[in-house]
């Protein structure tokens, strides 16, 4: 019997919530809802211009994540489930890994549905810019899940969980926001490619690696005395 | 080649859950932990499972290992929760324990399910299982890597006559493949039935 390493213990964990997403569409159905409902009120309240398309598009992906965390965080409170993982053999840091592997796809997947929506309601061309706009919305999602993860795990044995979660969370995250927020907007100006938005790629990536390592490094005493 | 508690003390705060704890537990021996709420019996449970270090006092998990992982590679816990997934299958719940224990899923399923005759329910979502079958899950998820250490919470809450006397057998069969098992409950007519020796806590102490 051999424990399995890092990576093989993070995959079955994050091949565990695919699973339990797959089959109950919780996650995707509800805060992709809620983050179609956002834009769609967005829309409506915001001038339709490419200068409030980029926070029309980051508002609806901060507010979803929180719900995705809070219900990813539930799904290991219930039954005691987490109790499992924890006095199973594999690395703390994997199982943090997984579940933020989980929270990116999940949220990935709702962005795959809200930016052509947001191009719709706001009148921007996606295909000049793109490149650089998933670059963006991949490096943000990966500081979300991975910042999202790390509170996630410290605030679901807490009373008002969901609450603590959006409060400690959103703060941390306003550094990400903003650099998205306004990359995005740069972006939808017109300042097309890579060049235009470096300084905010440069950002958000060094937000990812704090986010990550910083989650890979402290999860295991979150988790655990 | 036993597991040894050495003044063992834990603390949360102000909270003083286990004060000065001191026993031995044997291999092929069931040890049940009697005692009242808050009288420190899951906290002890979950320091000999790895999942709290004592405040002061020392552990010794013997031949099961020196470090925290060592120990979680031969431990199997059934608690009063399931510690399962109720989305995903009692097939599935039980295959990624063995995954997680560097198992083959389906040797080490087979295996189990004869054991605990995991028939086509198993197959179904745990959501929907009466609580027979929920036991069922629950130990075979918990012995699918024939742990060396058994730890079970308050294994007998809602369970039925039957339920408890499966529960019992499966007790006495880790005992004879010489497994360290450790009960704690509030049934002392489960301990005395099951068990080979009991301890009772009270406030944070082994009282006998």
């Amino acid at each position: 019997m051999t424990t399995p390493g890092f990576w093989a213990s993070a995959w079955l964990v994050f091949q565990k919530d695919l699973r339990i997403e797959v089959r109950t569409r919780e996650i995707v159905t509800t805060a992709g809802f809620f983050a179609v409902l956002v834009t769609v009120m967005s829309s409506v309240a915001f001038p339709s211009s490419n200068e409030t398309a980029g926070g029309a598009l980051w508002i609806p992906i901060a507010f979803a994540s929180i719900l995705a965390l809070g219900r990813t965080w539930q799904r290991e409170r219930d039954d005691g489930a987490m109790t499992a993982l924890l006095v199973s053999p594999i690395p703390r840091a994997a199982i943090f890994v997984g579940k933020a592997l989980g929270v990116l796809a999940f949220m990935l997947a709702i962005e795959v549905v809200l930016v052509p929506l947001v191009a719709l309601f706001f009148h921007i061309d996606l295909l000049p810019v793109l490149g650089p706009l998933v670059v963006m919305l991949v490096l943000g999602t990966v500081g979300v899940a991975g910042m999202g993860t790390l509170f996630g795990a410290m605030t679901v044995r807490t009373r008002a969980r969901d609450l603590m979660l959006a409060t400690v969370l959103f703060p941390l995250l306003s550094p990400m926001l903003l650099s998205g927020v306004s990359g995005t907007t740069r972006l939808f100006q017109g300042e097309a490619g890579l060049a235009a938005v470096r300084d905010y790629i440069v950002l958000l990536g060094v937000f990812d690696g704090v986010a990550v390592i910083g989650g890979i490094a402290i999860f295991g005493a979150l988790v655990e005395e | 080649m036993t597991i040894t508690l050495r003044q063992v003390t834990k603390t949360f705060g102000p909270v003083r859950a286990l004060l000065g704890v001191s026993m031995e537990i044997r291999p092929g021996e069931a040890l049940s932990v009697l005692g009242a709420n808050g009288s420190g019996k899951s906290t002890l449970l979950s320091v000999l499972g790895t999942l709290a270090k004592p405040t002061t006092g020392t552990l010794d998990h013997g031949p099961l290992g020196r470090t925290r992982e060592e120990v979680r590679r031969v431990l199997g816990w059934v608690g009063h929760d399931l510690l399962t997934y109720a989305d995903l299958t009692g097939r599935e719940n039980v295959t990624l324990a063995a995954r997680l224990h560097g198992l083959d899923p389906s040797t080490a399923y087979a295996a189990v399910a004869e054991r605990f005759e995991l028939g086509a329910f198993a197959e179904r979502a745990v959501r929907t299982y009466s609580r027979g079958q929920r036991q069922r899950i629950a130990l075979a998820r918990a012995l699918v890597a024939l742990p060396k250490l058994l730890l079970l919470d308050e294994p007998t809450t809602g369970l039925d006559a039957k339920g408890v006397a499966k529960l019992g057998e499966v007790v006495r069969e880790e005992v004879a493949r010489g497994a360290y098992v450790v009960v704690v409950t509030h049934d002392a007519e489960f301990a005395r039935a099951y068990g080979d020796r009991s301890v009772e806590m009270e406030r944070g102490r082994i009282r006998n």
